[in-house]
């Protein structure tokens, strides 16, 4: 369950860490790279489902499947999202301490408060130096919730909202998701307009995490996309 | 008065109707509502042994399109609905009495035959200005509609008027139009939306509920399940077209005249829950998507804010002065924060190297740093 | 007030007895008459109000204007497709498009269509009880109803057997105690004068004509997808033609398809022809001597002009329909009308619900303003939520008041006859000659209750022919191997003019219609329709004219003092629809919220 009693994973102290700390297990990992990968498909086949950017081709209908195999495929990689968060957020409770960080952001703690601020000023070019983080910084908790975990969620109801309208009244898409979903919004032609609007918000939270990513190892204080592949987190400071 | 009642049969022996024609024209009313034979005998029970169920069809604002459309039914035919099926006792667009002769049928039927009678509304009450946007009789039509409703068995919403609000209704709203079931909200509201909705499905509806005395399965939203639990798309002729991928560009274009998919032109038949595509229209001639033009969408909620009509993508918010689609509006975001990224990478860039360079030649700029972090 | 004449030259005297008649029934909409009768039962007073606002046009602000037919069409599901085919005019007109000759075909096929449609079921469904008794025809003699038929008409129902089988399925249901729509109706007033055959005959044709217009509207499924509400396209059609590719089976328009469309232009023909024109001639010939309800016809009439021949000209010598105006009942002076001049076709609201800067002038619509403004005059009998009389020296509708070079005017079938008899035009002036001379009628007859229904009627057939014209014209293009129904140039909003105004005007079965359109920016800036109810049902003006309805009544005895038969008779002459004259739009739809009430 989960630990409230833990300390946010900061260090203020001039003490050196210099010791790697194991963050992210291997269902994190898997799930990581899983999501971002069916993310991307997502992306593109279902810019294309709105948007079917091809020129005409001729011919019967009988030659072609275009359409269908680009649902098709959208269908699976959001199966695939979806059961992936499940299981993400499963491990939430199971996992370790940083496991959770990106679905109960500690807005109470004075300490969290302070490292958003500092954080902000960081990257405001204002701070010279990054602060020292074990797991996610609070910005980061905060911006990793309202952007990708809100956002991804809202895609996943949407988006089996619009799949039970696909499979039909009674399928258990539409019992479960379209029969609230739609009239939450109005209409279907609605929802996939939301449906669409929270893609481009992933997009723009996909944009700023992999800069940030980027940026903060090179920058900061410690390892960012190696830790996301080996799970460890090493820090470079010499130790002062 | 109402020792005189007669039953459906007794009307239409009395018409001149055989018991043979009486017993093929209940099997035919059983095929075209999709039912079993052995449903034949049971609409044949019921007509023999109820009399005609008294109507009353007002109209608030509205364009007259859904009368117009019910009169177009083929089967039955509108005339076999008003004469031996129904007693369309109001009605202002048919009835031949006018002011207090009319006004009087309002008052008596809803008395004569309290909780017997069906209440169908064409259009909606505005509720701005007291509801006296719509006036009939001196009143608002709003207090009518609340007064015929009040003893109602069942009230029938015809077409997205009195389901959703309609056009008038569509952003600004200017005379706070609005759907009945927000108005009528003690008794069951079957909402047959559309604009019109299908003749044969006007009458279908009808028909079932007079045939078994039952209110047809409805969905989470009041619609008749029969005509509206699917989507136009999922049984258009044109489908096998979208899934190859195969759309109509232009107007008029090879695609066009070959009857491609109509999807790139903005056709709302993937969001739009009707029959049109397998009941078709007017007798089954033909329907909007079969005659060339996209789905518009008229059976759908607030269809008239999800336009325009000739964009796959709806505008976020049509008519209300964001006039962009969910793409653009995206697009456009993305693009701010991707910049926002450029440059800020470039800040940092230099920054981080000015950094490095001050961690390895220690200048008098590192005071300044320190400054501001102190 | 006791007795007043108008500018336009009718007295009115509000002394006597008020009569309400509200709701006015069979009719598209919401329409109050109040009349004034005298101790003799006659008319002497008449005030119409509009009774509905929708406010449709605020809507169109701000919207895509390749959208707005569809909006526009929703004004009215009677004559439906006509406000449509108005606004594609007008956006085209705006944006220089120019259709292909099959579009305006198709589309003239369509208009012809829904005036043949609509014609036929205002004459038996809305009008027809105005003259028919019902109950009377339960004593009609089957043979001697056969007889009548057979004499006037080649129309194959016609034998005693058919009749009698009619009469005694309406007796059956008259017995039946449940009379539907026929309940409280003025059966046996004195002011039905046909014999029992007569009825029964028409009767008869109401349930044939019930059952056949729903055929003559197939034309519009088969190139508009469906009716009512069939779909139109800025730049043409969407109905694409393929006659004999592979793939032409799945195609909006093939050969079934215009097999179709042949086939009902065919029946379209023969039963208005062979049912509508010898009811009518029999009806005209008993109530012959009921001559009341002139009002301004003859008197101050106008037509915009329609049935553009070849495609996207809209002059004189291309219309089919006749473009002019009459005023003072000069019949050989037919004035040309011009919709974009802004001293011709002016809106007056003093009389109306709305609010002007200065209501003593009236605007032109491309500076249309619309701010209702729902104030009961001082002597309203009644509450604001409960009137019982109203005040017709203040505001007293929903209509407003429009004006062409300050007068008060008639539109319909009778002023498109009237102006087309004027020019000398053969199509026009050769049936109602036949008519006038088959009744033994003056000219001057035409000008009437009667003459309304009569050129309605004549209109009708009229437009059944014209239909095969069209689809003639249509067959002969596709001979010729031209197929095109779209022209996509200008389809896309980025090929616009920064700013462009333009008008849409059709000549609806009930008379003129125009729309005025301003595009800014890619979007509907202003939108304005001036629609057929709103010039005839039009309250009074700052100068005191009256409008058509208002003057048709003055002088009509009523036979029966709490019966309203020959106000519904000479009200639904004019074939009224409320949606359409009560939709109006505001140039700043902010201004809308903002309503008083004194």
């Amino acid at each position: 369950m989960l630990d409230r009693t833990e300390s946010i994973d900061v260090d203020e102290s001039s003490a050196p860490i210099s010791a790697p700390v194991y963050v992210y297990e291997v269902p994190v990992r898997l799930w990581h790279w899983t999501t971002a990968a069916v993310f991307f498909v997502l992306c593109v086949t279902g810019f294309l489902i709105g948007d079917p950017v091809w020129p005409q081709f001729i011919g019967q209908p009988y030659d072609h499947f275009l359409m269908g195999e680009i649902r098709l495929v959208h269908f699976v990689s959001g199966y695939i999202l979806a059961l992936a968060m499940l299981v993400r957020i499963y491990w939430a409770f199971v996992g370790n301490r940083y496991s959770r960080e990106i679905f109960f952001p500690k807005l109470w703690s004075p300490a969290w408060r302070q490292q958003f601020v500092k954080t902000i000023r960081w990257y405001f070019l204002i701070e010279s130096e990054s602060g020292r983080e074990i797991g996610h910084n609070s910005l980061a908790q905060i911006t990793m919730f309202m952007m990708f975990v809100v956002g991804v969620i809202f895609e996943i109801i949407t988006g089996f909202a619009l799949y039970g309208e696909a499979s039909g009244y009674g399928s258990w898409s539409y019992t479960l998701f379209s029969r609230w979903v739609v009239p939450l919004f109005g209409t279907g032609q609605e929802v996939h307009t939301w449906h669409r609007l929270g893609m481009w918000y992933l997009v723009i939270f996909m944009i700023v995490h992999v800069y940030m990513v980027i940026r903060e190892d090179i920058m900061s204080r410690q390892t960012m996309l190696s830790t996301m592949i080996n799970g460890w987190r090493y820090f470079k400071d010499r130790g002062q | 008065m109402a020792a005189e009642i007669q039953t459906f049969y007794d009307v239409m022996r009395a018409q001149g109707t055989s018991r043979r024609s009486f017993l093929k024209f209940c099997s035919l009313t059983a095929a075209a509502l999709g039912l079993e034979p052995i449903y034949a005998s049971k609409i044949a029970h019921a007509m023999e042994t109820k009399p005609r169920i008294p109507v009353l069809w007002m109209h608030g604002l509205e364009c007259t399109c859904c009368s117009e459309s019910f009169i177009r039914s083929g089967h039955p035919l509108a005339k076999d609905v008003i004469l031996k099926m129904i007693s369309l006792d109001y009605d202002d667009t048919l009835m031949a009495a006018a002011g207090a002769q009319a006004e009087a049928i309002l008052d008596e039927i809803p008395k004569r035959y309290k909780g017997e009678y069906i209440l169908a509304v064409e259009g909606n009450p505005p509720l701005n200005e007291d509801g006296m946007y719509c006036i009939v009789g001196g009143k608002p039509f709003v207090e009518k509609l609340r007064a015929v409703a009040a003893d109602a068995k069942a009230v029938i919403a015809w077409g997205a008027c009195a389901s959703w609000g309609c056009v008038q209704a569509a952003r600004p709203n200017p005379t706070q139009a609005t759907p009945i079931d927000k108005v009528i909200t003690d008794k069951p509201v079957i909402k047959v939306p559309g604009c019109p909705p299908i003749a044969e499905v006007m009458t279908g509806v009808i028909s079932y509920m007079i045939t078994f005395d039952r209110l047809p399965e409805l969905d989470g939203r009041g619609r008749p399940l029969m005509f509206y639990g699917q989507r136009i798309h999922d049984k258009c002729y044109r489908r096998p077209h979208f899934d190859a991928g195969e759309f109509v560009e232009s107007w008029d274009d090879l695609g066009a005249r070959e009857g491609y998919c109509l999807y790139k032109m903005g056709c709302r038949g993937p969001t739009t829950y009707n029959a049109c595509s397998t009941i078709r229209w007017n007798g089954g001639v033909s329907f909007p998507i079969q005659a060339g033009h996209g789905c518009i969408g008229c059976s759908e909620d607030n269809f008239w804010d999800n336009g325009p009509f000739y964009h796959r993508l709806s505008h976020v918010g049509a008519g209300f002065g964001v006039e962009a689609t969910a793409d653009e509006i995206g697009g456009l975001a993305a693009s701010a924060v991707a910049a926002g990224v450029v440059a800020h990478a470039g800040l940092s860039a230099a920054k981080h190297l000015r950094k490095n360079r001050h961690d390895d030649h220690p200048s008098p700029n590192r005071k300044t740093d320190d400054g501001e972090r102190s | 007030m006791t007795t007043i004449t108008t500018p336009n030259g009718f007295t009115i005297d509000n002394s006597g007895k008020r009569m309400v008649v509200d709701p006015i029934t069979r009719i598209e909409g919401h329409l109050r008459c109040e009349v004034n009768l005298d101790q003799n039962n006659v008319i002497r007073n008449a005030v119409s109000s509009g009774t509905m606002w929708r406010g449709l046009e605020v809507i169109l602000k701000g919207r895509d204007p390749r959208d707005a037919w569809a909006f526009c069409e929703r004004i009215c599901g009677v004559c439906t497709g006509i406000h449509a085919l108005a606004s594609v005019r007008a956006v085209e007109d705006a944006l220089g498009i120019k259709i292909p000759e099959n579009a305006n075909s198709i589309r003239n096929l369509m208009e012809a269509t829904q005036w043949a449609q609509d014609h036929l079921v205002h004459f038996y469904h809305l009008h027809a009880l105005d003259w028919v008794d019902v109950v009377s025809s339960l004593k009609a003699d089957p043979k001697a109803t056969s007889d009548l038929a057979q004499s006037i008409s080649p129309w194959p129902n016609s034998s005693p057997g058919y009749f009698r089988d009619v009469q005694s399925k309406l007796k059956k249901f008259v017995d039946s105690g449940q009379l539907g729509p026929f309940m409280n109706g003025y059966w046996g007033n004195p002011a039905y004068l046909l014999p029992p055959e007569a009825n029964l005959m028409a009767v008869s044709h109401y349930l044939e004509a019930l059952d056949f217009q729903r055929e003559i509207v197939k034309i519009h499924t088969v190139f508009g997808g469906k009716n009512p509400h069939p779909n139109w396209l800025v730049g043409g059609m969407a109905c694409a033609i393929n006659v004999d590719g592979p793939l032409a089976a799945g195609a909006p328009v093939n050969m079934v398809q215009l097999n179709l469309v042949s086939s009902i232009i065919d029946r379209t023909i023969a039963f208005i022809d062979q049912v509508y024109i010898p009811d009518l001639m029999a009806i005209a010939s008993v109530y012959k001597t009921w001559t009341y309800g002139r009002g301004l016809a003859g008197q101050n009439v106008m037509s915009y002009g329609d049935f553009p021949l070849h495609a996207n000209e809209f002059s004189e010598q291309n219309l089919l329909i006749p473009r002019g105006a009459i005023v003072d009942g000069k019949l050989d002076a037919v004035f040309d009308v011009d919709l974009r001049d802004p001293s011709q076709v002016q809106e007056f609201v003093d009389h109306s619900w709305y609010r002007y800067p200065d209501e003593a002038a009236g605007l032109h619509p491309w500076a249309g303003i619309t701010d209702p403004n729902f104030v009961l005059g001082p002597a309203t009998v009644g509450t604001k939520t409960d009137i019982k009389q109203l005040d017709e020296d203040a505001k007293y509708s929903f209509i407003k008041a429009p004006r062409w070079q300050g007068h008060a005017m008639e539109v319909g079938p009778l002023s498109r006859f009237t102006i087309g008899y004027a020019k000398g035009i053969a199509d026009f002036k050769e049936p109602v000659d036949k008519m006038l001379t088959d009744l033994g009628l003056p000219i001057d007859a035409l000008f009437t209750t009667l003459g309304r229904t009569a050129a309605r009627g004549l209109e009708a057939s009229w437009a059944a022919h014209k239909m095969r014209l069209f689809f003639d014209q249509l067959m002969s293009n596709l001979r010729a191997g031209d197929l095109a129904t779209a022209s996509t140039e200008k389809w896309e909003p980025a090929t616009w003019p920064k700013e462009a105004k333009g008008i849409g005007h059709v000549e609806a079965p009930r008379g003129s219609l125009g729309h005025w359109i301003h595009i800014k920016d890619q979007k509907i800036e202003a939108y304005q329709a001036v629609v057929p109810t709103t010039w005839n049902g039009s309250p009074r003006d700052p100068s005191g004219n009256i409008g058509a309805f208002e003057a048709a009544l003055l002088h009509t005895p009523l036979a029966e003092a709490t019966q309203p038969l020959e106000i519904l008779r000479t009200l639904h002459s004019f074939d009224p629809c409320l949606a359409c004259a009560t939709h109006v739009l505001a140039q700043d739809g902010g201004e809308l919220v903002r309503i008083q009430v004194r």
